[in-house]
């Protein structure tokens, strides 16, 4: 009993890592642009496209159609930033969520158009089958996620927060006007966090094919974890991202498995909302 | 450039009319109309059911002597309205009870069509049906398994599909036999999901295994999970003799690759149908999935016989292998197409007359059910099922009941 | 008296439409047309007037459909009992989510009632008695006139234009009042409000539990006309944000906003289904998702504005025509006194 208690919180963390790991860049557009990208699931799931494609094509796997699909979705990023955000963040709130929320159906669609409505995948096997170590069994391709994940979360932290680039990021987020009297140009800087952002997300869409289905509508379901991901960790912090998406994980694992699957996601919602109530601006927000 | 305009105008409605005075009784065409989920969630089911359709549509209005006596094959058209070609209008429900109205009202009064077919969620085909009976038209759905359907009292509503009850009865009469063949079916897990396909079938299995005196697990979850690993623990742990999956193909491919990734597998591993029909599952995880049983009522059959030949045609159309839901689909829409050469009409009224005089034999079916014949209250009284196994991991095969079965039935459930 | 020319405009447009494009499909889409202003319109009072953003009103939605249909399901009632049965409902649970939620403020308070939605939809997903996931139904015969179970959507329409002129009626009077002078003032700045001496969160709270009532009335006459509500089609956070772009695309915060919004929407929605949906491609939201993006990249204050400094210019330009006229008959008068 314990020990499956023990592989459940295991593969709980591994799923929150997961869940951090395509929360980190819409957590960076937030917090920076104080912008909503209802867009965000679907950013994922052109990851996951390219990952796709990648395999077909080349017959590789994450080691190339990751770095392909950060490298994508980074350029997406800064087209959808100089096409669309630039204007609509001028706009009030309304005009963000009505033009995110056309963007999403228009990816979402133009790839239904492009590759049908059939679910793909990848090979089994495609990172390395079933790690059993300890009694325990991990999905190899999940750990990579994790892993990832973990990495991707102290990059950008260190980015944010060691760099002369992050400096200026952070500037710009505080402070348009005045950044740009100090000579930095908020245009740039806002494009680089886009492409930044978009990147991550790519970059996350393409190892979650290594173990999910692929599918067009797959954004719609992940872009809702990735909400409360982001607010529960606080708009903006991408160690808070990491926190609340693996508190989330072990949250519905546990609770999946203790008390039943179709209630894990009540579960968590029903706590991501109590706990609104007592600190509104998430776990590592600044109030 | 504006008298240019006006004369392609001018020539283009002389062409029309030429066309359509030049269309005799003999190329009169019969307008059927189709809604189906070709976006949102249900999309790839959508998209196979029209690619089903519209291969059916080429049996029907071409010749096709290669299908022996398969009915409406034989000749171009329906013979019954002197050669008439049957056209099918299409709709996209967008998975909404509403949209599906809308399109159903358009269908009806705008395209004029004879008939309605459709329309996959159940909780569309309730609302679509419902206007089509206030406007006295046939609707018949293949593949809508929802009970309070044919409850409701309905004169132009026809189900084709077997039902929940249908179910049961296969998996009570399988289990029995595969239990006086030796293996252990004393506990059942149910894994569904909680939509309404999910959970009112496993409602109907769970009284009806409950009857036979069996133990019932039963494991819900939320549809597109994103992780399920907590319910197969669950399974592992409970060790059930037979794990039987209700689920949609999102779901069945996360499953398929958890259990593997946990290591388990259960001694029977038995599927509704549904998403371990979809060939996309047998794509993504048909190798890791081996000697899964499938509840189905499609099997390829024999070289050379007529299913053989559709799945054939099916392949060609869609570039995916025929599943149970196509194959649904398109038995549904020969009865329907059928009962209008028998009526001889287009008129909804004999339509309906002739749909409830439907009498199919097996042998005029290309699904494996007992027959078609509609009671009273519109529900196929000889649907059936067969099951099949996934036995290499790339096509399923049929093997039971005795009579259908290719092959006899392997067991245990061997996975990878 | 100018102001109520244009509105009147409307009004005679919008009487004469189903008797004009009179097939059955086009009536039915009228009625949706007003039937989604409607809820659109509530959903104004808080997330346009107040600027509280809230994508989670499917909640009161829902409260209405699923009071019609458990009316009718549960006590054989006739669904349109519903409709006092779900406000009473939405206005209580408003009450209930309002107090935690509406603390706060921008980003936040969406995400919590997006969670709240989902939350709610999750639950009733896994209620037996409100169908579960299965859905309610009402009555699949009329059994009398007061089961509003019509062939025609003319009836519908009616109903609706009558159900929408008193929205906006309450809007306007909620615009017009004290409460819409606060309400504004929280969207300027809720800290500047309070401490004006507004009463923020009382008057928040109010227009929250307001917009619930009335978005629960939409709820009620969607689930009557279409005869049924399940999880997804009266729970589902996709309609929340369909009101929220119905309002946005219009022009939030103003009295007709949603109307332009829902009367530019759903047609473009059906017809663009109609046209494209049959061929499977995924194309209608191709064209529905372009046409967004580009109202929200090139007029992010919804059509109304520009409709409106549309009008403007021509009234201005209508004005100046026949203040010249006028100015030119006179001349030659005057003209001809002089010679005179």
């Amino acid at each position: 009993m314990s020990f499956v208690l023990v592989q459940v919180i295991v593969g709980g963390l591994l799923l929150g890592a997961v869940y951090a790991l395509f929360s980190s860049g819409l957590t960076l557009v937030w917090g920076m642009m104080n912008i909503v990208n209802f867009a965000h699931g679907d950013f994922v799931m052109l990851g996951m496209y390219v990952a796709y494609v990648v395999y077909t094509l080349l017959g590789a796997g994450p080691l190339i159609g990751a770095p392909l699909a950060t490298l994508f979705l980074a350029t997406l990023g800064v087209i959808v930033y100089f096409a669309l955000i630039r204007d609509i963040m001028k706009g009030p709130m309304l005009a963000q969520i009505l033009g995110t929320f056309g963007l999403a159906l228009l990816l979402r669609y133009s790839v239904f158009w492009w590759f049908g409505a059939n679910f793909l995948s990848l090979p089994q096997n495609i990172v390395g089958g079933t790690i059993a170590a300890f009694g325990l069994r991990i999905e190899a391709a999940r750990l990579l996620a994790g892993a990832v994940a973990l990495l991707v979360t102290l990059a950008l932290h260190l980015l944010l927060t060691r760099t002369a680039l992050g400096s200026k990021m952070l500037a710009v987020a505080e402070d348009a006007t005045a950044a740009q009297l100090m000579g930095i140009r908020p245009d740039t800087m806002q494009a680089i966090a886009w492409a930044i952002a978009a990147g991550a997300t790519g970059l996350a869409g393409a190892l979650i094919a290594t173990f999910f289905y692929i599918v067009p509508t797959v954004g719609e379901t992940l872009a809702i974890v990735a909400f409360v991901t982001v607010s529960l960790g606080g708009f903006g912090s991408v160690p808070g991202a990491l926190v609340a998406g693996l508190l989330i994980g072990v949250i519905e694992s546990l609770s999946g498995y203790l008390i039943g699957a179709v209630y894990k996601d009540i579960v968590v919602y029903a706590l991501f909302v109590s706990f609104l109530w007592f600190r509104p601006q998430g776990l590592m927000g600044k109030s | 450039m504006r008298l240019k305009n006006v004369l392609g105008l001018v020539s283009a409605a002389a062409l029309t009319l030429a066309f359509t005075a030049g269309a005799s009784a003999e190329d009169k065409v019969v307008k059927i109309g189709a809604i189906l989920p070709m976006s949102g969630n249900a999309a790839s089911a959508g998209i196979h059911a029209k690619a089903a359709l519209e291969v059916a549509l080429d049996i029907i209005n071409n010749a096709h002597p290669e299908l022996g006596n398969f009915p409406l094959a034989k000749n171009a058209g329906l013979a019954g309205l002197g050669g008439a070609k049957v056209e099918v209008v299409f709709a996209d429900n967008q998975g909404s009870p509403a949209t599906g109205q809308n399109q159903a009202l358009r269908l009806i009064t705008e395209e004029k069509v004879a008939a309605l077919i459709g329309a996959y969620q159940s909780g569309i085909t309730l609302t679509t049906s419902a206007i089509a009976e206030k406007y006295g038209i046939p609707f018949l759905t293949p593949e809508s398994v929802a009970a309070n359907l044919t409850e409701r009292g309905f004169k132009w509503f026809f189900r084709t599909t077997p039902i929940a009850t249908d179910f049961a009865k296969v998996y009570t009469d399988f289990l029995a036999d595969m239990k006086a063949a030796g293996a252990s079916t004393e506990s059942i897990a149910l894994v569904h999901d909680n939509t309404e396909y999910g959970t009112s079938v496993a409602g109907t299995l769970t009284t009806a295994f409950k009857e036979k005196g069996q133990n019932i697990l039963d494991i819900s979850y939320a549809s597109n999970a994103t992780d399920v690993q907590s319910q197969v623990l669950q399974l592992k742990e409970k060790k059930p003799d037979v794990v039987l999956m209700i689920s949609y193909t999102s779901d069945a491919i996360l499953f398929a690759k958890t259990m593997q990734a946990q290591d388990y597998k259960p001694a029977i591993l038995l599927a509704d149908d549904a998403g371990y029909s979809d060939p996309s599952f047998i794509k993504a995880v048909g190798k890791i999935s081996q000697g899964a049983f499938n509840r189905s009522s499609w099997s390829v059959g024999p070289q050379g016989s007529a299913t053989a030949v559709i799945a054939d045609l099916y392949k060609k159309k869609s570039g995916d292998d025929m599943d149970d839901t196509a194959g649904r689909e398109m038995q549904g829409f020969f009865v329907l197409v059928d009962a209008i050469d028998r009526a001889g009409s287009t008129e909804p009224a004999k339509i309906q007359a002739a749909l409830r005089a439907t009498d199919l034999k097996p042998e005029q079916l290309m699904m494996g059910y007992k027959g078609v014949k509609f009671d009273d209250k519109g529900q196929n009284i000889l649907a059936s099922g067969v099951i099949i196994q996934l036995q290499d991991g790339e096509n399923y095969v049929a093997v039971w009941p005795k009579a259908n079965a290719e092959k006899p039935p392997a067991l245990p459930y061997k996975g990878w | 008296m100018r102001r109520f020319i244009w509105p009147a405009v409307l009004l005679a447009l919008v009487i004469v439409y189903p008797l004009v494009l009179s097939t059955p499909f086009q009536q039915r889409l009228g009625a949706l047309v007003l039937l989604y202003a409607i809820a659109a319109s509530a959903w104004n009072i808080v997330g346009g007037y107040a600027g509280q953003v809230s994508v989670g009103h499917v909640v009161f939605f829902g409260c209405g459909a699923y009071a019609a249909m458990g009316a009718y399901a549960h006590f054989g009632l006739p669904p349109l009992v519903g409709v006092p049965a779900g406000m009473v409902l939405a206005v209580v649970i408003a009450a209930v989510i309002g107090v935690p939620t509406l603390r706060l403020s921008g980003h936040y308070f969406s995400m919590a009632t997006i969670a709240v939605a989902e939350l709610v939809r999750l639950v009733v997903t896994n209620t037996d008695y409100l169908g579960a996931a299965v859905g309610l139904s009402g009555p699949t015969v009329p059994r009398n006139v007061f089961d509003l179970s019509f062939v025609s959507s003319l009836p519908f329409y009616y109903l609706f234009l009558v159900v929408l002129g008193l929205t906006l009626l309450i809007t306007w009077w909620v615009a017009e009042s004290r409460m819409g002078f606060y309400l504004r003032a929280i969207k300027d700045s809720e800290r500047a409000a309070r401490s004006l001496g507004a009463p923020a969160s009382r008057i928040k709270l109010q227009a929250y539990m307001l917009s619930a009532g009335l978005t629960s009335v939409a709820g009620a006459f969607y689930a009557m006309m279409v005869g049924f509500v399940d999880p997804e089609s009266g729970l589902g956070i996709l309609i929340s944000v369909k009101m929220l772009i119905m309002a946005a695309l219009g022009g939030a915060g103003l009295l007709f906003g949603p109307l332009v919004g829902a009367a530019i929407l759903v047609p473009l929605e059906e017809l663009s289904n109609s046209w494209l949906g049959g061929k499977g491609a995924g194309l209608t939201f191709v064209v529905y998702g372009a046409i967004i993006v580009l109202i929200a990249r090139f007029q992010p204050s919804g059509i109304l504005t520009l409709i409106t400094r549309r009008i403007a210019l021509i009234t201005r330009y209508i004005e100046r025509r026949t203040k010249a006229r006028e100015l030119r008959k006179q001349r030659p008068a005057a003209g001809a006194d002089h010679a005179a």
